[in-house]
């Protein structure tokens, strides 16, 4: 394991050392046509519900991200 | 016509702008034809008309049974669709965007009108106009092709489709990936080639090609007599025997035909006279001797064996110079042609100048993507009859069915849907009939920069083999000119075999023979089968040749291709028709056929040219369009045979009376990739090739669509720009809307000494603002399987909510996925997958499994240590399987390091030696500070001229606001700016005329000794950087099997001392390194060796001594050490009934 050396990674995200409350809120997935937010369930067909369009996207993290500038 | 030439006052009043600026021409040509039209063409054609032909074909047509005489199935026509996909049940329309994100196939149904037998009635299935009843397959459809949605469609729509405007099309989207069908390169089919071999030996050879069969008939000499060599025949076979054999028994007439001169004569008269020797005079000897020859073994399964004289003259209607028609076993046609082939060769013997050219351009046929699907399909098409045959067989050889057998309802499309896919995703062309079996055809489109997708759709591949020594078809070639681009060709292994095609290039595809030859007959040539060979090659007339085969003989050739020219230039004929008349082979050349490269010039009367100023002016208003120049006869295209009857003026003021025609601009010889090159006329050259090869590895906008790809590598630069310094061809090809570069202020000078062996010295602010900041997508995709058990993978929220720091789920999502914007780093899960243990036998209740029938496959990402990306996208989706896909698209944003790979227009390559502060930097009075500093070392030796020039244009460009000109040959046109010009656009901006600036050295604060040539260059990233091949090791991985270091970088693998190291080491006398080296530090073993019989023994570790298994004691047991390679030897060894023993002394 490179867990030593990834001392960079943990020492800079926040996310890893304040205790976090467990993010329950169900995913919600974008359609890559019309937009509208489709949730699934395991076994599901990927299809958007609106438009029957069969690529869908994640959305964007709710949870707070710490990114390195560079 | 002519109208247009003769207008004399024109050249009077305006004597001053005589010449008119024809570049408007190439705007209006790409836009007509677009840079990849020669695949388009092609493809459109098989769509559109070769396909028809194929399933019209004798052989093809219809399907019977041999059970049931009564029974057939004929196609009746045949049409390809548009792309769509099925699913559920439901026919919906599909995009390129949505194949490659959903890894499918772009393809659209072949379908068939037919007419068949059901019972006793005869059916007749036809579908909706445009569409057939039955489909039979699917085709791959190639991007912008006529059947590809996106044809037609604007700027707004194509972005509707998630596709970029500036994308050439001409490729596949085969399962996700996009491929391109390469264009290659061969000898001409059907043409006579006279070849001498090393010791001079003259020999014809006739590549034949039909759509029935493919046959090389060669005539050599040999022992000064004349020989056919045929793959049929065991042994070379006297010409004269089988030319006797095809009914010319008489010597005289042999004689007349290859030509009465004498000198032709004393060479045939050995030939003769060996004929004579075997006894051979009558039509039924020769053929009985030939019979004597013919390899055995052909064809005997099936029919009754046939007599040795008829399949000797089968051989010779159906193999010898098979393009030939022998209709009813006449076999005259064939005999005048093999009476030419000889005349050829005679000629040859007598004057070695008249030798073919094996590389000449003229000799050559392009064969793209249409041509190849077209054989593909043939054979698929073929076979998929054969197995329609054998069921009907099979089916109507059963008595007493219960239902009507319908032939409609056993039509499998698979046999043709997974040939033409495979064939495509995989490159590898089989088709039987004709012996082929190719590999590599297709290639996976590089998506490296905009520059390099363009690139390989205009990518030649040669038949050579890349082994060979010979020079001749790796060098340039004269008529290359205008039609490959004379730079762009790779080094090393593939140089000069793998051409591009220059900018106007344009390859043909097939014309309709059948008006043609009935025109030419019309225009006065007289047919072959009228005349003997006396009159055949009478000094007056001219043999007429179309596209191969013999057509007669004109007597006023001059005339006849005359008329033939402005037939074409009326628009009457084809456009891509090419007459040619050879006058020192008498012989006058029709060519209709496909894969000739041609190009358009403009046609000039008499040294005038016949596009005028209002012709541009209709052009530039949008009144006309290329075509219009086309129809009316101002523009032509001249393919390379064609151009040796032509005299192309480069200048319109250079055109003499003499002057045919003149070219549109000349620096359409160079193709797209060294179109980007600046001043490129003033290079070295090979610096234009390695520029050719470096432009495809910069990084640089890709498409507009660049961010919605999912792509599986993706190099984007952060701030791209266009050259500040561009070339015609650059605007041309949409180089300045999707650079690959940025304008980099490059001071001329020493610096620090990190700048050695063309190493550059960076500005460390320079970078902080941005230059050369790339990013790397890199994308991770997993399939949710479903096995043939019906379970299926699957997966799940992570399990453990500890707030591990270590733990390597933290960035997934309650769906198992990774979230969007988390950062990842090597080894984190994306996609936490868990797999059935069982996928074979069947399972109770497959959608309820307990976890413990599931295994965790975690999807963990692989990257570099201590660097951290992020995931950028996830795609979720399903491909044409129903299986679910996720597509992780994973961000890295990299700033220039100390050994990241830069590149200026000019094959100036360099790795960035030192990265330095502002602070330290020169700067210029007016606070000019550069971005980088590039040793002089690199110019004098390199000769880059161009990039010089490129530094002042650049200099000037950014001085007056404005962008500077540098196309290739470009000043006599205006195309690009001269030094002169450029030097007092400096002057006038208050700068020295030749570029220089005074700097001040940033550590010293002083001025420096010299005056620094310095201004902004184009530099390009390239995609070579450290991040991705540093590599050191100490300790390691090690293989299982050797226990040694395991090998590359990939596998953390260990630095190799190699033998020519370790030869070294042996030299040196270094004894104890060389044993540290090879054993120590690789695979040091301790082994138990019996002293007695020196084998391998084993430690005890319950008695606690050692024991040797084949003595049965444990006395006189040494213990030393090997390399565990060298154990693992003895016992391999061992296995093979070898024994090593090991013999030991003290040390």
């Amino acid at each position: 394991m490179g867990g030593g050396t990834d001392q960079t990674g943990d020492g800079a995200g926040t996310a890893g050392l304040i205790p976090e409350p467990v993010p329950l809120e169900p995913v919600t997935y974008t359609c890559g046509d019309c937009g509208t937010d489709n949730s699934l369930k395991p076994g599901d067909v990927i299809q958007c519900r609106e438009c029957g369009y069969r690529i869908l996207y994640k959305k964007r993290t709710r949870r707070i991200v710490q990114y390195e500038a560079r | 016509m002519v109208v247009f030439g003769f207008s004399g006052p024109e050249g009077l009043d305006a004597p001053v702008k005589a010449t008119v600026d024809k570049f408007q021409l190439l705007p209006a040509f790409l836009k007509v034809r677009g840079l990849v039209k020669q695949h388009i063409d092609s493809f459109n054609y098989l769509v559109n008309c070769e396909i028809k032909k194929i399933i019209h074909a004798k052989a093809n047509e219809k399907v019977t049974s041999d059970v049931d005489p009564n029974f057939y199935l004929k196609y009746l026509d045949i049409f390809v669709g548009e792309p769509c996909v099925e699913q559920d049940y439901l026919v919906e329309k599909i995009t390129p965007q949505q194949c490659r994100l959903r890894d499918m196939t772009y393809s659209a149904p072949i379908s068939v009108d037919v007419e068949y037998t059901r019972g006793k009635e005869i059916v007749t299935r036809k579908g909706k106009p445009g569409q057939g009843a039955l489909v039979i397959g699917r085709m791959p459809v190639m991007l912008r092709s006529s059947r590809c949605v996106l044809t037609g469609k604007n700027e707004a729509e194509l972005a509707e489709y998630g596709e970029c405007p500036l994308d050439p099309g001409g490729y596949f989207v085969v399962k996700g990936t996009e491929k391109v069908i390469l264009i290659q390169e061969q000898l001409s089919k059907n043409r006579i080639i006279i070849d001498a071999d090393s010791s001079g030996n003259i020999s014809a050879s006739v590549t034949s090609s039909t759509h029935e069969r493919k046959s090389k008939t060669n005539i050599i000499v040999k022992h000064e007599r004349i020989f056919l060599r045929l793959n049929t025949f065991t042994d070379d076979v006297p010409i004269v025997a089988v030319l006797k054999a095809m009914g010319m028994e008489s010597d005289q007439e042999i004689v007349q035909i290859v030509g009465r001169d004498p000198k032709f004569a004393g060479i045939l008269a050995p030939s003769m006279q060996e004929c004579a020797s075997l006894n051979i005079y009558t039509q039924q000897q020769a053929l009985e001797y030939l019979g004597t020859k013919v390899k055995v073994g052909r064809e005997t399964w099936g029919r009754a064996p046939k007599s040795k004289v008829d399949e000797a003259r089968d051989i010779l209607l159906n193999v010898f110079l098979a393009h030939i028609n022998a209709h009813h076993y006449n076999f005259r046609p064939k005999c005048v042609y093999v009476g030419l082939m000889l005349r050829r060769m005679l000629e040859a013997m007598i004057n070695p100048e008249s030798v073919d050219d094996k590389d000449y351009v003229g000799n050559k046929r392009l064969e793209l993507a249409g041509q190849l699907l077209a054989l593909l399909f043939e054979d698929l098409f073929k076979r998929m009859n054969g197995e329609l045959k054998r069921t009907v067989d099979v089916t109507l050889s059963k008595q007493n069915r219960s239902t009507q057998f319908d032939v409609a309802k056993i039509i499998r499309p698979d046999t043709i849907t997974t040939g033409l896919e495979h064939a495509i995703s995989s490159g590898n062309w089989t088709v039987k009939r004709f012996r082929m079996d190719r590999k590599g055809v297709t290639q996976v489109v590089s998506r490296l920069s905009f520059i390099a997708a363009l690139g390989h759709m205009t990518r030649i591949q040669s038949q050579f083999e890349k082994t060979r020594k010979v020079s001749g078809p790796r060098a340039l070639q004269p008529s290359q000119w205008g039609m490959l681009c004379p730079c762009d060709t790779p080094e090393g292994e593939a140089c000069g075999l793998t051409k591009n095609l220059a900018l106007m290039t344009h390859v043909t595809t097939d014309d309709e023979e059948a008006p043609l030859i009935a025109l030419c007959t019309n225009l006065g040539v007289e047919d072959v089968s009228l005349l003997s060979g006396e009159e055949l090659h009478s000094s007056k007339t001219f043999i007429v040749f179309f596209n191969g085969t013999l057509l007669g003989v004109h007597r006023r050739p001059h005339h006849f291709a005359e008329v033939l020219r402005k037939l074409r230039r009326a628009g009457k004929i084809g456009e891509f028709v090419s007459v040619f008349v050879n006058s020192k082979q008498h012989c006058i050349y029709i060519a209709s056929d496909g894969g000739r490269v041609c190009r358009p010039l403009v046609i000039a009367d008499r040294g005038t040219s016949r596009v005028k100023e209002h012709h541009m002016k209709e052009l530039k208003d949008g009144f006309r369009t290329f075509d219009d120049f086309l129809r009316e006869g101002l523009v032509e295209y001249l393919d390379v045979n064609e151009e040796n009857n032509a005299l192309i003026a480069l200048y319109e003021r250079e055109a003499t009376t003499a002057t045919t025609h003149i070219e549109i601009e000349p620096f359409t010889i160079l193709g797209v990739c060294a179109g980007l090159i600046p001043y490129p006329h003033h290079n070295q050259s090979p610096r234009n090739t390695y520029q050719c090869a470096m432009g495809k590895q910069a990084m640089g906008n890709i498409a507009y669509n660049q961010l919605c790809r999912m792509d599986s590598l993706l190099y984007l630069l952060v701030y791209p720009q266009r050259p500040l310094l561009t070339t015609k061809s650059i605007e041309l090809v949409g180089y300045d809307k999707l650079g690959a570069g940025q304008n980099a202020t490059v001071a001329v000078m020493s610096y620090s000494g990190y700048d050695i062996e063309d190493a550059i010295v960076m500005n460390k602010s320079s970078l902080d603002r941005g230059f050369g900041r790339c990013i790397v997508l890199k994308k991770f995709s997993t399939v949710i399987k479903k096995y043939q058990n019906r379970t299926s993978d699957r997966i799940l929220a992570p399990r453990i909510f500890v707030l591990n720091p270590l733990s390597r789920s933290q960035l997934l999502d309650q769906d198992g996925i990774a979230a969007v914007g988390e950062r990842i780093s090597d080894k984190d899960v994306y996609v936490n997958k868990e797999s059935p243990k069982n996928v074979r036998e069947n399972v109770l209740n497959p959608m309820a499994m307990p976890d413990s029938a599931y295994k965790p496959t975690p999807q963990r990402y692989k990257g570099a240590l201590g660097e951290s990306c992020v995931v950028d996208k996830v795609l979720l989706t399903t491909n044409d399987e129903q299986q679910f896909v996720i597509k992780c698209l994973i961000r890295h944003t990299r700033r220039p390091e100390v050994g990241d790979k830069f590149s200026s227009r000019h094959g100036q390559k360099g790795v960035c030696g030192t990265i330095i502060q502002q602070e330290d930097f020169p700067f210029s009075e007016r606070g000019i500070c550069p971005d980088l500093i590039m040793n002089p070392h690199g110019f004098p030796s390199r000769m880059t001229v161009g990039k010089m020039i490129e530094l002042l244009g650049g200099k000037a460009g950014v001085a007056s606001g404005k962008f500077h000109y540098g196309s290739a040959f470009g000043e006599p046109s205006g195309h690009a700016d001269t030094v002169e010009s450029i030097s007092s656009t400096l002057v006038r901006h208050g700068f020295s005329y030749n570029g220089k600036d005074l700097l001040y050295s940033g550590i010293t604060g002083c001025p420096l000794q010299a005056y620094i040539f310095m201004g902004p260059v184009y530099y390009q990233k390239l995609k070579h950087m450290v991040l991705d091949k540093m590599h050191a090791r100490a300790q390691g991985p090690r293989v299982v099997l050797t226990r040694q270091p395991t090998e590359g970088r990939s596998r953390e693998g260990g630095l190799r001392l190699g033998e020519m190291e370790r030869d070294c080491l042996i030299a040196y006398g270094a004894s104890m390194m060389i044993l540290e080296r090879l054993m120590i530090s690789s695979d040091q073993f301790q082994v138990q060796v019996c002293t007695k019989c020196g084998l391998l023994g084993y430690y005890n570790h319950k008695l606690k001594m050692s024991f040797c298994s084949f003595c049965k004691t444990g006395e006189g047991m040494a213990t030393m050490k090997l390399p565990y390679a060298c154990k693992l030897l003895f016992q391999e060894l061992q296995s093979m009934n070898i024994v090593p023993r090991l013999t030991l002394a003290e040390a």
